[in-house]
């Protein structure tokens, strides 16, 4: 066995009390200011308060209905195509309405294989699918990472949906 | 044979070709909508410009006739700049329908947008509204908006299927196609429209929103509906076949193929199928191991027991040898039936592609199996055991069902090779056995047509794991049968031995 034997030079290295009073110092400085001053804390108590980004933030998806409720996708699939975590998962079917014609009944992403590369929003040709300030995915088991239209579209925090900005029948008045 | 040179390449084409054929020979592209090497000239959407060396003007290449020497071009600025208005023109009124068009992927109007246009539309004024979704029939849908107005459906059902149910109608930008008063487009030969289609206008209602086609992968193929044998593609991917379209083979189907083949993948796909071995103990069919299924059959055929076989005109010719050869040396005393499907109408044709005989391999198995009985003389034989290979396409078998319930009715041990699930499968006799047979989209091999011209069966992917040919069936009877996994298992483990890992 041997021993290694580390000078110090000077007295400030040499005594470790110096450094762990100033560092408590500046520890017990910060702490009596944000006591007497909460507002001005930078940290926030995660749960109870949640940061909330600005709406230009890339995060949640939103599917977006047209002016009457309706969903705006028209399940061109380009966003599953377009999907580099291949999360996007369509089914299309018949609409009723010949204006309409394509529409997803079946339309579910994968959160948790999602990496918010925002390639979908991209790759939509009629503003379908936007990326949205909210970025809480916590869930409490398996299917509550996989969301559907309801959750995708009609979620309580979207206000009854986003109205996209490109409305069908307006795009035929225009004669496009 | 006159000689043409094609941007500086010449070529000798025949007498009295196109100048088109010639571009076509010499593989150069050219734009072109409203030709097709199977119709007439119709020299309408003008795009095929060329330039020829001495005429001023330029000319349509579908309706220019080759001359000796003539120099051709279609690379020259003032020919891409006329295909480019010309293609404008045609989009004056298209909708841009693409995110929800079935043809999106593998338009014409797209691609050649994005080799000669990638341009905004020089229009100020709306779009012409016209009808869309219009129902023609059971099998196809109508888009006016997307129709271009190439008139390839037009001539199509004028030429080829004479049947003359299409038309177009009015004038000017308000042309549109559609059928005659309320007559529907549902001839034997319709959905060919769909495929000559240059745009989205005629879908067909099967595949209308199923997938998108840049999902789909395609093995070329022969058609197991008639004994005609057309070569087709059958589109493809992991949840199974989604369609049918036929392939150009001037030996046999042209261009086209007949409606009723088009919807045969079905019976291919996993839902309808038999997934495992299945033994029926205690009156119900339970799933069993192939290696049981392997000692029953051994012993069946190791013992003089006689066993009957029922063959269909649906397998391949390299099946039918298989099992003539194994049939020969382990149990001669074997008797084999035909059965026969719809026998008032076998030898019918309808003049262009579809035959009465509705099995791919009819000549292939007279051939493997010269002396045959008849399936109603199966009552009489002596056989404890009939060996069953159904056929996969049950659809062209009226009698299936009922054919199948007499068997069950004799009483003797079944061991029935089929694809299809029905339900008369899990009333058949104590000890039956159900092995899961491969379709024609799962084994490579041949099919002999109605004229004695082999057609090749391409393998695409195995739908249903642990199906398996007749060949392998054989192997299972001689206890040499191997499944897929286990020989990928096996040859991994000489790898690794072999290279010291293991």
């Amino acid at each position: 066995m041997s021993t290694v034997v580390v000078k110090r030079e000077n007295l400030n290295s040499k005594w470790y009390l110096p450094g762990i009073l100033k560092g408590m110092g500046f520890t017990f400085k910060v702490m009596l200011r944000n006591l007497s001053n909460k507002k001005k804390m930078p940290t926030l108590n995660y749960p109870e308060e949640v940061y909330e980004y600005g709406p230009r933030f890339k995060g949640n998806h939103i599917l977006t209905v047209k002016k009457d409720g309706s969903l705006r996708c028209t399940a061109c699939m380009l966003c599953a195509t377009n999907c580099p975590a291949d999360c996007i998962t369509i089914v299309a079917s018949e609409h009723t309405d010949p204006e309409v014609e394509k529409f997803p009944i079946h339309y579910e992403i994968d959160i948790l294989r999602c990496v918010f590369c925002g390639f979908c929003e991209e790759a939509c040709p009629v503003d379908a699918i936007r990326m949205g300030p909210e970025w809480q995915t916590a869930g409490i088991n398996g299917a509550s990472f996989s969301y559907d239209i309801k959750h995708l579209a009609r979620r309580p925090t979207l206000d009854g949906g986003i109205v996209t900005r490109l409305d069908d029948k307006e795009r035929h008045k225009e004669g496009i | 044979m006159p000689k043409i040179t094609i941007n500086g390449n010449e070529i000798e084409v025949k007498d009295g070709s196109t100048v088109i054929e010639a571009f076509k020979k010499s593989e150069q592209d050219i734009a072109h909508y409203c030709w097709h090497p199977a119709l007439s000239i119709a020299g309408v959407c003008r795009l095929c410009m060329i330039e020829v060396e001495g005429n001023p003007k330029l000319q349509i290449a579908c309706n220019t006739v080759v001359t000796e020497g003539m120099k051709v071009s279609n690379q020259s600025e003032k020919v891409k700049d006329t295909v480019r208005w010309g293609m404008d023109f045609h989009l004056i009124n298209h909708p841009l329908d693409c995110p929800i068009c079935d043809q999106a992927g593998e338009c014409g109007l797209q691609e050649q947008y994005m080799k000669y246009g990638q341009h905004d539309s020089s229009m100020s004024q709306s779009k012409v509204k016209k009808s869309k979704v219009v129902d023609l029939g059971e099998k196809i849908v109508l888009d006016s908006e997307r129709c271009i107005l190439c008139s390839r459906c037009v001539r199509f059902t004028d030429e080829v299927t004479k049947t003359n149910e299409l038309g177009i109608f009015n004038r000017g930008d308000h042309s549109e196609i559609g059928t005659f008063g309320d007559k529907k487009l549902e001839n034997d030969y319709a959905m060919n429209t769909v495929d000559i289609c240059p745009v989205g206008a005629l879908t067909s209602k099967d595949f209308r929103f199923q997938q998108r086609v840049w999902y789909l992968k395609d093995v070329e193929t022969t058609c197991p509906g008639c004994s005609t044998g057309c070569s087709v593609k059958v589109y493809y991917n992991n949840e199974g076949l989604f369609r049918v379209k036929p392939v150009e083979d001037a030996s046999v189907n042209g261009y086209w193929m007949c409606d009723e083949g088009r919807p045969l993948y079905k019976f291919a796909n996993h839902k309808s199928r038999i997934k495992t071995f299945m033994k029926i103990q205690n009156g119900t069919p339970m799933p069993v191991n192939f290696k049981d299924v392997e000692l029953e059959l051994s012993n069946i055929f190791s013992s003089s027991e006689k066993v009957a076989f029922v063959l269909t005109g649906q397998n391949t010719n390299e099946e039918y040898s298989g099992l003539n050869t194994f049939i020969k040396s382990a149990n001669a005393k074997s008797d084999i039936y035909y059965w026969q499907n719809n026998v008032d109408s076998f030898d019918s044709f309808d003049g262009l592609l579809k035959r009465g005989d509705k099995n791919p391999n009819t000549k292939g198995l007279l051939k493997s199996f010269s002396s045959m009985k008849k399936l109603s003389e199966l009552n009489n034989s002596a056989a404890e055991t009939i060996v069953v290979f159904a056929p996969e396409n049950i659809f062209v078998y009226p009698d299936y069902d009922q054919i199948i319930e007499s068997l069950n009715a004799s009483g003797k041990k079944i061991i029935f090779v089929g694809s299809q699930t029905t339900t008369q499968l899990f009333q058949m006799p104590e000890g039956s056995i159900l092995v899961p047979a491969k379709t024609f989209f799962e084994k490579n091999g041949t099919f002999t047509n109605y004229n004695n011209t082999e057609r090749k069966v391409k393998k695409g992917i195995l739908l249903v794991r642990g199906a398996i040919d007749i060949l392998e069936f054989v192997d299972l009877c001689e206890m040499k049968f191997e499944p897929d996994a286990l020989i990928k298992q096996r040859k991994f483990n000489e790898m690794a031995k072999e290279r010291h890992v293991l």
